[in-house]
């Protein structure tokens, strides 16, 4: 006769839910990764505690001069006093509306460009854009629009980051699309010319590109003429975009299908009709996520400005480190602060520029 | 609609020809160009004369009259302006060597990390990438270098192994091996010890081809590598020397010295940049389908097997074109050194020679031309390699 | 039309004609004197958190704001580092050079510019931790220095260092903050800058009284404002801008009691501040212009005293630049 035996009770399965499962599951799933949790744990418990504390604990946060400041924490008087200085510059404090503003339809033209319907989108963003730098620029000069004229002496600070890096990539646009399309071409000596640029300026240190804006340009020109230094390095500036944002348009046009080519030439477009109606908008779309890369690329680099003497932001940190009334050494302070500023904005573009990408994959499958 | 309607014409119009219009272009963008360039170098020209502005390269043969922290060749202040153009293209060099090695390796591993199965791990690997990748590189410079490095001790109270190995704020000290005579015998062991772990490792490979059995190629080529050498070096009864560094004075004398801005821009441009190759390498990682990996397991390949025989070799595709690029970008981004004061081409040339000499126009030129030539070196180096791993593609 | 207009706004933005020869037309007519500064420099020319510039050299800025406009304020201050500072002047972007630049015999002769006067005299010194017990600069054999990178530091020390045949290492740094960090943290052991800056840099130290200043001066940097050659009248307002300032301290005039002066003063006195003579109808200028110069700026010795000397926090004994009877070297040419 068969006698049933039951087999042993297994034993319980390794917890896989709750907080235990999940600490199981993904900090001690073996040896060699519970020795690197816990040495990852120790190091954040020896640093973080004392950040903190220096940080934030011991901090004095207002306050009228260094004097009042706390040794052993962050002084962050020095920030607050000078915040306008960082963002602004030495601009007038009763014209700052005119930088907001500029920053404003600056934003609200980016924003313009995701949301309009489709068949507005680019009859009335691009010609925006396009103008937008100009205007900005004429508004925060103020001569052309009749308001008091502030030279670019004033002008600096975190605004003068943004709006020079927007600037800079508008303007490019038109410019390195033009390269492209010559690096593209079939006519030998313009193909040539433009593949020297674009090597040229990809190829080049900026900072080196910077100096050639701040001490080479005044020798270019003839003599009795001044070009203010602000613009040659504008000037610089978009060279130094345009040989980046032709390498991201050809990436560009190279992923637009053969078919779509065809399909211009068979209904028998020109070229430009082809280029700007068929291509362009596809073109654009593609390279989206690495225009926005390039642009954050372009507006951490505008902090070399700070090389040549222009009062960006990192500039103005110095500048003010070296004011007699606050020698007592508010680097590590200041250098925090414009990290975290820099930082903010370029993670949410790169955010931005990964979100765009995922749509694309999406669209695209 | 008769067939004879439509003609059509032999030869375009004049003005249509694309041919014309092409020549004409061209012409067009010489005769700009040709006059851009006159109107240049006549201005220039014309302001250098009226600013008293000397031209040409003679100054390359004066002497400099400066000393330079940190040289790889002899060098002081009788030394001419060539000299120190020499000093600090070999300065960038060495930043940028070091810094690509550090920055691949510290990539590599980050971009894999991405895919762990632990979640600190994972979550270090995004933090590191999204905090370093956003921060402008100027500031990290300045952080490694006056945050990170002033806090070691003063050379008195170096951290010290063995009173041979030196850490301190002027800079990390190591003996240097000084050569004997026999030390030539070790150097040769080494040569032919490289020589037989390649023809190891083609003999190894054609083995496998032939009879599917693996050799430990590796292990043995590491043992050849280490082993021969240390037993030459035995038998000639050890034909070296150790100078150690020796704290005389003020600062430490002797053995080889690594400069603390040589350490800070290295961190920086390598920490940066290996934010970057991280993100390349787990784009690369993400682009090989699925379907890849889970054949391979299928077919009962271990996990670390996968990764390195299935997925990797198929990501390089994708991340060896990146790679090219954000090598390229680390050799331009070391000119921030002149930031913190290490010596680079920019540093030395860009800062204190057209200081001296007010040469803007030839040192500008010479320097864009190093850089150039180095991009241009790495580009085609990174070609070749893009080459071999794009050939497995079908 | 609307495209037109945008161009030629473009175009005055981008364009400035500069005339090369009546810079004192080209100032009336603008309403204001461009005046190249440092970007940051303790006591020199220093931008407060308002974004006010104030300094020894900005002052100079400002006389001769004062005298040509009779308003100190109209002042367009152009920040330029070391390496741009004589092409700005060169090509016209700026009327005056005001910032530290050293007087030598190339720059004077070779450069087309005019250096209009000295308004302070440096050298370039020695700074040291008093733990590591050196008094004299001869004892430094083997030691580190750190350098702020300027035009003629590093030669200067060079030069030094190979005359007392001593060995040293340099480490040059940017600006002077880094140059203050790098010594407090004991990169280095001596701290080498012209000594207007050591001071500067010695009060930014966590310990200031650690830290000695060494008696060696090795080098003579004469300080002053520098003009483009060829245009003798901005030339002579700059240098008698200067010197009105100098000889105000001298005939004891300040600006609280300036207005007594004009019209009670000593005869000098009175032909320096218009009220007797025609000092000013000679430089092109209102018979008021050092009286604006004083009234508004203050004369040599109180400028002094508020950028670097015991006003400000740099603290900075008059030495070299006190007045000629005081022991010093400012002399200024008697204005009759």
């Amino acid at each position: 006769m068969i006698v049933f035996k039951p087999l042993a009770a297994r034993a319980a399965p390794i917890q896989s839910t709750g907080l235990i499962g999940w600490m199981r599951l993904n900090l001690f799933s073996n040896i060699i990764n519970s020795v690197v949790t816990l040495l990852i744990a120790g190091l954040l418990l020896m640093t973080l505690p004392d950040l903190i504390d220096w940080l934030f604990i011991k901090a004095t946060y207002t306050g009228e001069s260094q004097d009042v400041c706390n040794p052993d924490g962050a002084c962050w008087v020095f920030v607050n006093a000078w915040s306008k200085q960082f963002f602004y510059g030495s601009y007038p404090l009763e014209s700052l509306w005119r930088i907001n503003l500029s920053l404003f339809v600056l934003f609200v033209v980016v924003a313009g460009s995701n949301f309009l319907p489709k068949n507005l989108r680019y009859p009335i963003t691009v010609p925006a854009l396009l103008f937008m730098p100009f205007i900005g620029l004429a508004l925060i000069d103020g001569r052309l629009f009749g308001l008091e004229y502030v030279a670019t002496d004033y002008w600096g600070g975190f605004s003068l980051n943004v709006l020079l890096a927007a600037a800079s990539i508008i303007v490019s646009f038109p410019l390195s699309f033009l390269w492209v399309l010559g690096r593209q071409s079939n006519m030998p000596f313009i193909k040539t010319v433009c593949v020297i640029l674009i090597e040229f300026f990809r190829g080049v240190p900026v900072l080196a590109l910077f100096f050639m804006g701040s001490v080479m340009l005044p020798l270019f020109f003839a003599q009795g003429i001044n070009i203010d230094k602000l613009i040659r390095v504008w000037i610089v500036l978009v060279l130094f975009m345009s040989g980046y944002m032709a390498e991201v348009f050809r990436g560009g046009f190279q992923a637009v299908p053969a078919g779509q080519y065809e399909a211009a030439d068979s209904l028998g477009l020109s070229y430009w009709h082809k280029t700007l109606l068929i291509l362009l908008p596809q073109v654009i779309k593609v390279a989206m996520p690495n225009i926005l890369a390039t642009f954050v690329m372009l507006f951490k680099n505008t902090t070399f400005l700070l090389i040549i003497g222009i009062f960006e932001m990192l500039a103005t940190v110095q500048t003010a480190l070296s004011n007699s009334n606050w020698l007592g050494g508010h680097a590590t302070e200041g250098y925090l602060f414009v990290g975290f500023i820099f930082w903010i904005c370029c993670f949410s573009m790169s955010m931005m520029s990964s979100s765009i990408e995922k749509k694309l994959n999406k669209s695209n499958v | 609609m008769s067939e004879t309607d439509i003609q059509i014409k032999k030869k375009p119009s004049f003005i249509n020809n694309p041919r014309n219009r092409a020549i004409f272009y061209q012409l067009l963008l010489l005769i700009g160009l040709g006059y851009f360039f006159f109107s240049i170098i006549s201005n220039t020209l014309a302001n250098m004369e009226a600013r008293g502005i000397k031209t040409g390269y003679s100054f390359l043969s004066s002497t400099s009259g400066f000393d330079i922290l940190m040289t790889l060749i002899p060098y002081d202040a009788t030394s001419s302006y060539f000299q120190t153009f020499v000093v600090g293209m070999l300065n960038t060099m060495l930043v940028s060597v070091i810094g690509i090695f550090i920055a691949t390796i510290l990539g590599f591993l980050m971009g894999v990390a991405y895919f762990s199965k632990n979640w600190l791990i994972r979550k270090s690997s995004v933090v590191y990438v999204e905090t370093f990748r956003n921060i402008p590189l100027l500031l990290q410079v300045f952080f490694w270098y006056s945050a990170v490095l002033a806090t070691l001790p003063s050379a008195r109270d170096s951290l010290s192994v063995g009173e041979a190995i030196f850490l301190n704020i002027r800079g990390f000290y190591f003996p240097k091996v000084i050569n004997e005579p026999l030390s030539i015998l070790v150097y040769i062991a080494f040569a032919i010890a490289v020589v037989a772990a390649v023809c190891l490792k083609i003999w190894a490979k054609k083995r496998q081809d032939k009879t599917g059995l693996q050799f430990p190629v590796l292990y043995a080529s590491l043992a050849l590598l280490i082993g021969l050498p240390l037993v030459v070096t035995l038998l000639s009864g050890v034909p070296f020397q150790l100078e150690y560094p020796v704290l005389k004075g003020f600062n430490f004398k002797g053995g080889v010295t690594i400069i603390p801005e040589l350490i800070a821009l290295t961190l920086a441009l390598s920490i940066y940049t290996g934010a970057f190759i991280a993100e390349a390498v787990r784009a690369g990682v993400q682009a090989v389908p699925q379907g890849q990996s889970e054949a391979a397991r299928s077919l009962g390949l271990k996990e670390k097997k996968i990764m390195s025989l299935i997925v990797v070799p198929q990501a390089m595709r994708v991340i060896v074109p990146m790679l090219n690029s954000e090598y390229q970008s680390l050799v331009k981004n070391s000119t921030l050194a002149t930031a913190i004061g290490y010596p680079d081409l920019f540093t030395v040339f860009v800062g204190t020679s057209l200081n001296q000499t007010g040469q803007a126009i030839e040192i500008v030129f010479m320097t864009i031309a190093v850089y150039f030539a180095f991009n241009m070196s790495i580009s085609f180096i990174m070609n070749q390699v893009n080459k071999r791993v794009s050939h497995i593609e079908r | 039309m609307k495209f037109s207009t945008i161009l030629t706004g473009g175009l005055t933005l981008c364009l400035a004609i500069g005339a090369q020869a009546a810079t004192l037309d080209d100032v009336k007519n603008r309403g204001m004197v461009s005046c190249g500064v440092s970007t940051g420099l303790a006591g020199f020319s220093q931008k407060d958190e308002n974004g006010m510039w104030s300094g020894l050299d900005v002052d100079v800025c400002r006389a001769v704001a004062a005298a040509v406009l009779g308003d100190d304020t109209k002042v367009q201050y152009k920040p330029l580092t070391a390496k741009e500072r004589f092409t700005a002047l060169q090509s016209g972007e700026i009327d005056l050079l005001s910032r530290n630049t050293t007087w030598t015999h190339t720059r004077d002769t070779s450069l087309g510019l005019n250096f209009a006067g000295v308004n302070y005299y440096d050298g370039q010194g020695f700074m040291v931790s008093k733990k590591i017990g050196v008094t004299t600069a001869l004892e430094l054999d083997g030691a580190a220095v750190c350098i702020q990178a300027g035009t003629t530091s590093e030669l200067n020390l060079a030069d030094y260092f190979r005359e007392n045949k001593l060995s040293y290492t340099a480490i040059t740094f940017d600006t002077a903050d880094q140059t203050r960090a790098g010594f407090e943290s004991g990169r280095c052991d001596v701290l080498t800058s012209d000594q207007s800056q050591l001071y500067a840099i010695r009060i930014g130290l966590k310990n200031p009284a650690d830290a000695l200043v060494l008696p060696e001066v090795i080098s003579k940097e004469p300080l002053g404002p520098v003009v483009r050659q060829g245009d003798d009248e901005w030339f002579n307002i700059t240098r008698w801008s200067l010197m009105a300032m100098v000889e105000a301290e001298f005939l004891a005039v300040d600006s609280s009691n300036v207005d007594n002066a004009m019209k009670n003063g000593s005869p000098s006195q009175k032909r320096l501040l218009g009220s007797e003579g025609d000092a000013g109808d000679k430089l092109g200028l209102d018979a008021n212009w050092a009286y604006n110069i004083v009234k508004l700026v203050g004369n040599y010795g109180e400028s002094f005293e508020r950028n670097v000397g015991m006003d400000s926090p740099l603290k900075i004994a008059r030495g070299q630049n006190a007045q000629w009877n005081n022991g010093g070297l400012m002399y200024s040419a008697p204005i009759r």
